[in-house]
Formats: structure tokens, sequence, C-alpha cells
């Protein structure tokens, strides 16, 4: 599903983070990547989602080139991906129903049945009295919740998830765990997480990745 | 050494800032003729949106300064050619300065002042939230739901407040024409449309066309390209509309001389 050939990527600043990162994945896989603040694990998040493309290497995600090539644009109507971001990504124009529902009716899917299937979604997370609402109208918590919604509304086959209790309040912690779970113990859906450390994912059936600040060549993942 | 490198930069810088255009119109065009019939009713109201925005809420503004400008037209040529017989002149002076000229440029410099710093600036918020890599992630292609809405409400916006400049433009001359020497409806009209060419209506289209395309891909050019910090903003929005003012003033050179000279 997921595949990393010779990677290398620089931080935002122009500086190398790491070079020669190899990583495969097969379908119904799990990866954590693990490692402090600042060592480029968003940044290998995006790379592999195909909206950052990296210094040099090879990603390839069901088997469609994402780097070289157009990124996630080449990913359109072939592979469904899911990635809740640490921070951001939802739409501030649009209310959160409207973007849970804009990829569903980008991808094909009718007006009626997206809307059914973003209703269903944002309930689950308790967002059904505040779906009409733009994203600056809620709590940090409820937006990251939503961008929860719009990818468990996606259905994907791969799901990034970056920090993933990062802005979720305690209250909300349990549902987002048990959704984790699910996606991780799906065998048609690869997971890729990204945190600081494994916390309450340390039991997650997963091979890591241990990525550290200055230039680290990391080897191929271990096995869990 | 360092003098050659002086000169060369910036040809350079504009070079690049070429290619990223061409870039972008490009991958917009190409994207458009791949867009599903499914996916039009997205990018449509997104349109839909875009001319709202540009055009229907800029109408009065519009409109307002065209007739303002119509009539102070046929003021000052009244009042340097009232020996001359002004009167008889009176549709070639509106189609030579307001139609051919004055109407798709000031129209494109309205827009620019609201619209393309309006696209370049939440665009460059987008950018910054991580809205635009949001869309592509979830297979919302960005040229698809932001590019090429935001191109075609800027098109259809142009063309109808045109239209709608020129119009307002006559009926501000017109009105001065009537107060001042008592020119009839029928005698203006067809003292315009006499005047009136059809390669003014050809230029006046391609202008429309051309304007359209160098205010969305500039502005969006310059929001998109917003990447680190919220004070990026302001400064892509000044570029936006300098760079934009001189492509319209360019493209406009060029139109003109291709048509009259």
């Amino acid at each position: 599903m997921l595949l990393a050939d010779d990677l290398a990527l620089d931080a935002p600043d122009g500086r190398p983070l790491f070079s020669g990162l190899h990583l495969s994945l097969e379908p119904g896989a799990n990866l954590l990547v693990l490692g402090p603040g600042g060592c480029g694990k968003s940044q290998l998040l995006r790379a592999l989602a195909g909206t950052l493309p990296p210094r040099s290497g090879r990603v390839r995600v069901g088997g469609v080139d994402l780097w070289p090539g157009e990124g996630a644009l080449a990913l359109a109507g072939r592979v469904r991906l899911g990635f809740v971001f640490a921070q951001g990504g939802l739409l501030s124009n649009q209310t959160l129903r409207d973007n849970v529902t804009l990829p569903l009716r980008f991808g094909g899917m009718s007006a009626g049945e997206a809307v059914g299937r973003a209703e269903r979604a944002l309930s689950r997370f308790g967002l059904g009295a505040v779906a009409g609402f733009r994203p600056h109208a809620v709590s940090a918590g409820a937006r990251k919740l939503a961008s929860y919604a719009r990818v468990a509304a996606l259905e994907p086959d791969l799901v990034i998830l970056d920090d993933p209790l990062e802005g979720v309040e305690s209250g909300d912690r349990a549902e987002v765990l048990d959704l984790i779970q699910a996606w991780a113990a799906d065998p048609a859906r690869t997971l890729v997480l990204a945190l600081e450390d494994p916390g309450p994912f340390a039991g997650l059936p997963a091979r890591r990745l241990h990525l550290a600040p200055g230039g680290l060549s990391p080897s191929d993942p271990e096995q869990p | 050494m360092g003098f050659l490198a002086s000169l060369g930069a910036p040809v350079r810088r504009f070079l690049v800032f070429l290619g990223d255009q061409a870039h972008l119109v490009l991958q917009t065009l190409r994207y458009a003729l791949t867009l599903r019939l499914d996916q039009l009713p997205v990018v449509g109201a997104q349109a839909r949106l875009q001319i709202r925005f540009t055009g229907l809420d800029a109408l009065l503004l519009t409109c307002g300064t065209a007739l303002l400008l119509g009539g102070v037209t046929l003021i000052q040529a009244f009042s340097q050619l009232s020996g001359l017989g002004a009167e008889n002149y009176i549709g070639l002076l509106m189609v030579l300065i307001i139609f051919r000229e004055l109407g798709p440029l000031l129209t494109a410099v309205l827009v620019i002042g609201r619209s393309a710093t309006a696209i370049a600036a939440e665009l460059g918020t987008m950018q910054l939230n991580g809205e635009v890599d949001a869309l592509a992630a979830h297979g919302v292609n960005p040229y698809q739901y932001l590019l090429l809405p935001r191109w075609l409400g800027v098109l259809v916006s142009v063309f109808a407040l045109v239209v709608f400049f020129d119009a307002s433009a006559l009926v501000g001359g017109f009105l001065v024409a009537r107060l001042k020497h008592g020119v009839t409806l029928g005698f203006f009209m067809d003292s315009v449309r006499d005047a009136l060419m059809n390669r003014d209506l050809a230029a006046t289209l391609l202008k429309v066309a051309l304007f359209s395309g160098a205010i969305a891909f500039h502005a969006c050019h310059y929001g998109l390209g917003i990447r680190r910090s919220q004070t990026e903003i302001p400064q892509a929005v000044t570029k936006t509309v300098v760079s934009a003012l001189v492509a319209v003033f360019l493209l406009d050179g060029l139109v003109t001389a291709f048509f009259y000279f």
C-alpha cells in the first residue's frame, strides 16, 4: 500500500531532516512514527500523503507514484486517503457538514448520500448540533473531531494521523481511541500515526519508525 | 560579474514568474478538461459565489463610476469643442474613449482592487491553515475546486461588468448631451451605433478574456505562494495589485495596437 524509497526530507527552513528512508507497508499494516518535536514527523506524513515534495526519493501509494510526480493529485479516483492534521485543515469558509461532505461529493457520491454519511459521522462525535457552524464558531476540540469525522465518512484505504490526540478534549478521547483501534484492526485499511511517544498506542499492533533530530538516516522500521 | 548578475537576477525572476503563471494556467485547463459531470455542481457552486462577490456586489460601484465618467467625458468634450459642433461627434467620442479603452480598463482596475486582493488574501490564508493541502489529500483537486471557479467567476463577472460599465457610461453621456445641447435619445444612439465597429466588439471581448485571466491567475499565484506566516499576506496582496495592474495595462496596449495601430 505504501512504499518510500531512499526518501530525503528538508525542514521548511531548508535544514536537512533525514535521508535514505526506506519504508514498505502492506495493505492493512500499521505504522507508528515516533520522535521528539522538530525531527520531521509531520513533514514525513505530508510527503507520504503527497502534499509535500521530498528533497529526493520516491513515494508510492496503492501502486500510484506520488513522488516524483504530482503528489496527492495523482491519487484522485484511485486511492482514498484520509489525513487528520495536528492542527487546521478544515475549510474555514464552509460549515462542518460541508467540510465532511466535500470530499465525498468530489469523489462522485450523490448529495443526499454524502449529507447522510456526513451527519452520521458528525453525530458519532456529538457534533450534530453544530454541523451547520463554520470551524471558527466551534471549539478547537470540536474542530479536531470534525477532522476525524471527515476521515471516518470518507472510509479511506490509507489513514494518516498527525499527533492524533492533540487538541482532543478528555471527554472525547475514548471515542477517538475506539475509532483509531478500529482502523488499526481493519485488514483493509493501512494506518500511519505520528506522535512523540506511544502513550495510549503502546499496545497497538504496529511497526515503529523512530526519528531523531540531527539528520538521522533511519533504517527499515522495526517489526512489532 | 556582479554587474551582470544584478542585470540578470530580475530577468531570471521575471522568467520564473512567467513560467509559474503558464504552469498555473495549463494545469487549470488540463484539470478542467478532466472534470466529471458529478463534480460540476460543486465547482459550479464555487463559481457562483465568485460571480456574486466579483460581479454582483461590484455592480453598483461600477455603474456609478461609469455614469459619472460618461457624463464627465462629454462635459470635457463640449467645453473644448463647443465651437466645432461637438454634438456631431458624441457617438465617436463615446466609442473611442469609453467602449474601446476606459470600459474594459477601469472595470479591470475595479476588479483588481476589490476581488484580486480578496482572492490573494483568501488563498494565502487557506494555504497557511493547511486547507489547500487538506483538499488535495482528501481527493479534492485544488486546481478544480479553487482555481477554476475563481477564473470562471472573474471571467463572467468582468464581462458582465464591462457591459454594465459601457451602458452606464452611455446613460451618463446622454444625460449631459441632453441637458447641454438638448440631444434626443434617437440621435444619441444613432451616433453611437454609427461609430461602433465589429472590431470594437472583438477587441473588447479579447480584453475581457485576457484581463480576467491575468487578474485571476496573478491573485492565485501570489496567494498560493504564501508559505510561512501571516505577515506574507499583505505583501502578497500588494504584489497582486501591482503585478495585475502592470499586466492589464500591458495587455491593453498590445490588444489596442493589434486592432487599431
